[in-house]
């Protein structure tokens, strides 16, 4: 029975978050949408980030094309949503493909500071494309639909998650996993890597760009800027690295929890909110650097030595 | 007896240093091939070459009878060529028996598709190493000669028709010494063929079919285990140098 629950409280807590809509004040909607997408992309970047272990600034360009396919599928060529959703899922599938094969041949910090490059490369490439209303941006067809909005985010969240849970018990994804621990070591042993990085960089685009397709028609309005702000992809890091990388419900739970601190410091302390957010990132990674999955693993077995043990095996 | 692995004029050049010079040799179907020389000589990258670690500067590597030089590393490993690494590199965040679950998984012929199918035959090369009890545990858990089990159970979950073993007995007791020399025997009466390179003499004289020196990346000699040591000596005797 105390092995049960696990497994009956994912559904439960899915269950429960659909039916708060009909429930909640619009605020509390609002709100849960953005953490639903926030949560989303944490659990995208998880896939390359997390399990293959490829930190990658580039998923902001993945949100990007699913914010700029699904607006100039709409408005330029009067398709609807979920075409407009397909047509940013594709794009981001593209671009993984052909500029995986290259980038994905970097390794540590020269992946990390490519992909870099790539966001801002594809800001300033927006900028300049008529259809795509260039720096004026874009405005979408006004729909008031709070309730479906959440509720797509929501079946997207979990469709992302169930993809990481099946990567966490399936010969592909121990292939990731064993990239992300010694891609030499892995490559001998049998595993395609190539494949292997450029199938994890898509997959982790796809939902991403499905996230920002959502996102695109819930605020109506696109810029080149914020659809390709790095600052958001520091923050699905963050998340999933607060919650607990390479895990299945580790970046879901960093989304929520660190969305909600900062909320709560918003409303209360304005001025100071930013500075608390990163004294409380900073702490976390000086004393639970595996996150907050691991916390709860481990911390009934070791008590405050948990947190000791931290400090020292990352000699801070 | 027909040769799994023919070596022929391998040679690898890093930016001006020549690490691997002109190196011809086969392995035989069933054979323990034994490789020494001096720190340097490069016998790693030999295995590297060979597993596809590393590509080669120029010469021919003909496994079964195919040529795999342009391939990449996991085409030689599906193809079943399994190696060990001298410098260890266990998946350090896994279980001991995921570890070797991995091997299982992908290897030879593209390994088992299923996860409990995969974690079934790792339990087996746990056990064939000595390492079972440690099954369970953190690979980053492990000590130094545990964790030269673990690369050997890593590489034997693979399946391998050829198995190179860079120096897996360094840092080991004598006591673990004989424990691992017994296990490579037992490796060789599955029919495995081996290319092993030790730096423990006894080690390569119990197990070599036949033994070859590398010397600054030539070989300067091959043959009968017994006569190229004797040979070593003479030329260790002349040159008054140690540690060959
Ligand atoms: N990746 C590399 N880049 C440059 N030089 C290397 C590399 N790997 C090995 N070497 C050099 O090649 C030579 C042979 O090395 P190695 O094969 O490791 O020797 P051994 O295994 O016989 O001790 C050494 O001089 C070493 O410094
Ligand atoms: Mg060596």
């Amino acid at each position: 029975m105390r092995k049960a629950l696990p497994w009956i409280l994912p559904p439960l807590v899915v269950v429960i978050l659909a039916a708060l809509p009909w429930f909640a004040s619009p605020t509390i909607i609002q709100f849960g949408i953005s953490t639903l997408i926030l949560a989303t992309l944490s659990q995208s970047w998880n896939i390359i980030g997390g399990y293959t272990g490829y930190a990658s600034f580039g998923n902001s360009v993945f949100y990007g094309l699913g914010i700029y396919g699904t607006a100039v599928a709409m408005v330029q060529f009067g398709l609807p949503f979920w075409v407009g959703m397909l047509v940013g899922g594709l794009l981001s599938v593209v671009f993984a493909v052909l500029l995986g094969l290259p980038v994905l041949r970097l390794r540590g910090h020269y992946f990390a500071i490519a992909t870099l490059a790539l966001a801002q490369v594809m800001s300033a490439i927006v900028s300049n494309v008529q259809v795509a209303g260039g720096n004026q941006g874009l405005v979408l067809p006004l729909f008031r639909g709070d309730k479906m909005f959440y509720e797509l985010a929501l079946g997207l969240l979990v469709l992302a998650t169930l993809t990481v849970f099946w990567l966490s018990r399936s010969r592909f994804g121990f292939g990731l996993i064993s990239i992300r621990e010694d891609e030499d070591a892995a490559a001998v042993m049998g595993v395609n890597t190539t494949y292997y990085k450029v199938i994890a960089f898509a997959l982790s685009g796809v939902f991403t760009a499905l996230a920002g397709g959502i996102h695109a028609y819930w605020i109506t309005f696109v810029e080149p800027e914020s659809a390709f702000d790095i600052t958001l992809n520091v923050k699905m890091i963050i998340m999933a690295v607060f919650g607990g990388p390479g895990s299945v419900f580790g970046p879901i739970v960093g989304a929520f929890v660190l969305q909600s601190v900062s909320e709560i410091l918003a409303t209360k302390i304005s001025s100071l909110a930013g500075l608390f957010f990163g004294l409380v990132i900073v702490v976390a990674v000086v004393f639970m650097p595996k996150g907050l999955i691991d916390l709860r693993k481990r911390i009934g077995r070791l008590g405050w030595r948990y947190f000791t043990r931290n400090v020292k095996e990352n000699r801070l | 007896m027909g040769a799994i692995l023919e070596v022929k004029g391998l040679t690898k050049r890093f930016s001006g240093l020549v690490a691997v010079n002109n190196v011809s040799f086969r392995v035989g179907e069933g054979e323990i091939l034994g490789l020494i020389g001096p720190n340097g000589a490069g016998k790693t990258t030999i295995v590297s070459l060979i597993s596809g670690t590393l590509r080669p500067t120029s010469g021919v590597l003909r496994f079964a009878g195919r040529e795999i030089q342009t391939l990449p590393a996991f085409r030689r490993a599906q193809l079943s060529i399994g190696r060990t690494f001298q410098v260890m590199k266990p998946f350090p965040g896994l279980s001991v028996v995921d570890n070797v679950a991995v091997g299982a998984l992908f290897g030879s012929g593209g390994g088992h598709s299923d996860l409990s199918g995969a974690r079934e035959a790792a339990r087996h090369w746990l056990d064939f190493v000595g390492l079972a009890h440690r099954a369970d545990q953190h690979a980053d858990s492990l000590g130094g000669p545990d964790r030269k089990r673990l690369e050997l159970a890593k590489a034997l979950a693979m399946k391998p028709k050829l198995l190179l073993l860079d120096e897996v007995m360094a840092g080991l007791n004598l006591v673990e010494i004989d424990e691992v020399i017994e296990v490579v025997k037992k490796v060789r009466a599955e029919g495995i063929s081996i290319l092993v390179i030790e730096h423990v003499m006894k080690a390569i004289q119990r197990l070599s079919d036949r033994l070859m020196v590398l010397h600054h990346g030539e070989k300067i000699a091959e043959g009968h285990p017994d006569e190229v040591l004797n040979d070593i000596h003479v030329i260790e005797a002349y040159l008054g140098r140690r540690r060959v």
